[in-house]
């Protein structure tokens, strides 16, 4: 987890990982953010993240978006 | 029957009282009837088009959600006895029949609106082109086409994903997509927020009426007191624009911007005011769009339920693909370091190959969504440069954005300051400004030229010929136009600075004073609206998508 918000915090800077829980609907990542951390999902992780998957519900927060990606190994 | 006239008006209020009248659980069927006679009387033979999209929808939605329950009963039965891998090989089997049955109702809608909308334009190019002597379909695109199609597809697409149930009652689901006020121009709806609201049956509130009621006063505000002025002048300097000064065309520029504005939001603040009467919130289609800082902040705003369609279905796909992140990720691994960047950086901590690699998958996907959005726009190549030019801003925009952050920090700009908050708001609606060149040239080519004009020295208010230009609209009719919108200005100024709704604020503060200026606004809409014999205020620019 330490892991995957230091990688965040490499896509969009200035951004408090570990304390913002309305990423999407405080509008702190866009749509182009979104796009790049899937990337790195991909990259890092080798989990694929499907499009029905993009849901501010699973990127509001780096904890809803680890539990997105348990969700999707299994 | 159109949005503005009185025909339509008394449709709705005849549809809100017995709306209201009936039981709750009948009300939907009310809507549903009121929305299939709305269509008819506007374009029965349409109407096989929209009954096709609505029946293949649901039906594939249907076969869909039920392929999907058999998966999970089968998932379930075998729980502790089906090891990973046999589970992962029904799952891909699944997803397959899946993927078809999605083809399928895919390819047969948006295949019917492209032969209906391209075939033609196709045809031209081969006779043009190649010397063919193909006939023309010639057929008159159904009403809202575009935006029934789009709505049901994304139910589809939904349902797909797995991120609801599929609606088993026809009936209900052939609500959804013909919902009346909608059906013109918009907005496109999300399943899951509009079809319970429809379904539910609403109880009758005086603050929806009244809501409701002061913002189709404030649609038709906009819509016939500004915008069908401005059309009338249109129609006197678009024939003229070869012949007038450059002033003159920026002039014509400023005048489709605030038109078009005034009557896409018009008309979708008259769609929302009758559905918030119904007690039905609608999708929001705009927020003040030309006080964005940025192009891609102005695709936030404008047409705000086709974009998100178009990013929910379009983009996200392209660009989270497998073809997609793999070219990014090959990318990045040939250009691995364990050299860590500075963050502030030319390229924001990384190297020119891994920033490349980080943002290419989704800028192509952005330029390739716009080049969408510019030929739904309309079958020509002025539509599809209108795309190229939007997408190809944004496509550089994001592949230099640590540039211009790098820049920033050089030049020490305050970019919290007013100043420059103006001057990106300026930068954009210049930019905005000029895309819709696309719209109003004749041809590709001549809004090239018009564009190329608008960088040339200034001349007077006067043709080439020195006479004086008609601007086919009076003294009068300017101070009209001009008042309105400053008042349009105001309000959204209001908005943009308070984040409050103006109604809420005037309501809350006091009845009175709203009362009073809805009856203002009525009077200004009798007195200053264009209606009557000769008018066509009933039309939409949005309505011929």
């Amino acid at each position: 987890m330490e892991q995957f918000i230091a990688n965040l915090k490499k896509i969009k800077r200035g951004v408090d990982f570990e304390k913002e829980t309305s990423l999407i609907d405080d509008g702190l990542l866009k749509s182009f953010d979104v796009i790049q951390i899937i990337g790195m999902i991909d990259r890092e992780y080798g989990i694929d993240v499907p499009p029905s998957q993009i849901l501010p519900d699973n990127f509001n927060s780096a904890r809803a978006m680890w539990d997105m990606m348990q969700r999707l190994e299994d | 029957m159109t949005l503005t006239s009185l025909t339509f008006f008394a449709f709705v209020l005849a549809v809100l009282i017995v709306y209201y009248l009936i039981p709750k659980r009948l009300r939907w069927l009310v809507l549903l009837a009121a929305s299939l006679v709305f269509y008819g009387l506007l374009a029965l033979k349409s109407l096989p088009f929209i009954l096709f999209t609505a029946l293949s929808t649901w039906a594939g939605a249907l076969w869909l959600g039920q392929v999907t329950r058999k998966r999970t009963q089968i998932w379930n039965e075998q729980k502790s006895g089906w090891d990973p891998a046999a589970r992962k090989a029904y799952k891909k089997q699944t997803q397959k029949m899946k993927r078809r049955i999605l083809a399928l109702i895919l390819v047969l809608n948006f295949g019917i609106l492209a032969v209906l909308k391209y075939y033609d334009f196709v045809v031209e190019q081969i006779n043009r082109n190649a010397g063919g002597h193909l006939s023309f379909l010639g057929i008159l695109l159904p009403l809202g086409i575009s935006f029934y199609t789009f709505q049901s597809m994304g139910y589809l697409i939904d349902i797909y994903g797995e991120k609801m149930p599929p609606e088993s009652n026809p009936l209900r689901y052939l609500l959804y997509v013909t919902f009346f006020p909608q059906i013109i121009q918009g907005p496109i709806a999300d399943y899951q927020k509009l079809a319970p609201q429809l379904y539910e049956g609403q109880d009758l509130r005086y603050e929806n009426l009244k809501y409701g009621f002061q913002l189709i006063l404030w649609g038709l505000f906009k819509k016939m007191v500004i915008a069908d002025r401005l059309a009338v002048s249109l129609q006197s300097l678009l024939p003229v624009k070869d012949e007038i000064s450059n002033a003159w065309q920026l002039l014509i520029l400023l005048i489709y911007c605030a038109q078009l504005y005034c009557d896409f939001s018009g008309g979708i603040d008259v769609v929302r005011g009758v559905g918030g009467m119904l007690g039905i919130e609608m999708a929001v289609n705009f927020k003040r769009p030309f006080f964005s800082k940025g192009l891609a902040e102005f695709w936030q705003r404008w047409h705000i339920s086709l974009c998100a369609w178009l990013r929910t279905y379009l983009l996200y796909p392209i660009a989270v693909s497998k073809p997609f992140l793999r070219f990014g990720n090959r990318i990045i691994e040939k250009s691995r370091s364990e050299q860590e960047l500075p963050e502030d950086s030319l390229w924001g901590g990384f190297t020119f190959i891994q920033h490349l690699g980080r943002v290419l998958p989704g800028a192509i996907a952005t330029l390739i969504t716009f080049l969408i959005i510019g030929i739904w726009h309309g079958a020509s190549w002025q539509y599809a440069g209108y795309g190229v030019w939007n997408g190809v801003i944004l496509f550089f925009s994001m592949l230099l954005a640590p540039v211009f952050q790098w820049l920033i920090r050089r030049l020490h700009i305050q970019t919290e300051s007013t100043g420059w908050k103006v001057w990106q708001i300026l930068r954009t609606a210049v930019i905005v400004g000029l895309s819709f060149t696309f719209d109003i040239a004749d041809g590709l080519m001549d809004a090239l030229r018009m564009i190329g004009k608008c960088f040339t020295p200034v001349l007077g208010p006067t043709t080439h010929l020195g006479t004086a230009v008609d601007t086919g609209l009076a003294g009068a009719d300017w101070g009209v136009v001009i008042a309105g919108l400053l008042i349009v200005f105001a309000v959204s100024l209001y908005q943009e600075l308070t984040g409050r709704k103006v109604r809420e604020s005037l309501n809350a503060d006091s009845a009175w004073v709203s009362w009073v200026l809805t009856l203002g606004c009525l009077i200004a809409v009798v007195i200053f609206g264009m209606y009557g014999p000769g008018v066509a205020s009933g039309e939409f620019v949005y309505m011929q998508f």
